[in-house]
């Protein structure tokens, strides 16, 4: 039963291109949290907060961060308080 | 009124010179006393380069305050900065709250890790106790 639907999920995968535009479920891998996060975040420590954006200068969005809800918020009004002072970007080129 | 603390940081035009730049942090520091707040620390950032250019400027001054008060003297530190032409950004973060919850948080994380700690002493004792009987 389980080797059947591992099959089947195979062939999803491999038929993926020629499917693509359909509705092909979409699955995020869920990722553990890459870096822990203090207690207290610093809206002026720009290396911790570098860890959360990517090359385009967006923040991480939490399926790839990983970091529970909680922190997120906290970490996204770090980065947005920091950009206010250009201590970050707002977009990269 | 109960004690805040905030976080005031302003950057200053690059091409102020430097006694300028001395004597606004002064100023600065004389009003929040006035006011009746109080400078808990005052770090000067230096010269820095802004990650995007505000008013055609690529660098600036970064100065911060840490200021314990009522948040009268923000209100008025505020108004004064805004109409600054030497100062092109600034910002006012309370932090008070926030340092608080993270203590709590902390002593929280501490007191389970102690108790965890005891529990499996306690494990411990009662292992070995039979053998010490026997």
């Amino acid at each position: 039963m389980i080797d059947r639907e591992m099959d089947e999920i195979k062939e999803r995968d491999l038929l993926a291109d020629e499917q693509f535009g359909e509705k092909a479920p979409r699955r995020y891998q869920r990722r553990r949290p890459r870096q822990v996060v203090p207690d207290y975040i610093d809206w002026k420590d720009v290396e911790f907060l570098r860890q959360f954006i990517p090359e385009r200068g967006k923040i991480m969005p939490r399926r790839i961060s990983g970091i529970s809800a909680k922190d997120q918020r906290r970490v996204s009004t770090a980065i947005k308080r920091a950009r206010s002072m250009a201590l970050l970007p707002y977009v990269w080129e | 009124m109960a004690n805040r603390t905030y976080e005031v940081m302003y950057i200053v035009d690059p091409e102020t010179p430097a006694e300028k730049l001395t004597k606004l942090n002064e100023a600065v520091a004389s009003l929040i006393e006035k006011e009746g707040g109080t400078v808990v620390r005052m770090d000067d950032g230096g010269r820095r380069t802004l990650a995007y250019p505000i008013k055609k400027k690529t660098e600036g001054f970064y100065i911060l305050f840490e200021i314990e008060g009522s948040g009268q003297e923000i209100a008025e530190l505020e108004r004064r900065m805004r109409v600054n032409d030497m100062i092109i950004r600034y910002i006012t973060v309370r932090v008070d709250e926030d340092r608080k919850k993270a203590e709590r948080i902390k002593t929280k994380r501490e007191t389970r890790t102690s108790l965890r700690a005891k529990s499996r002493e306690n494990a411990a004792a009662a292992a070995a106790e039979p053998e010490a009987m026997a």
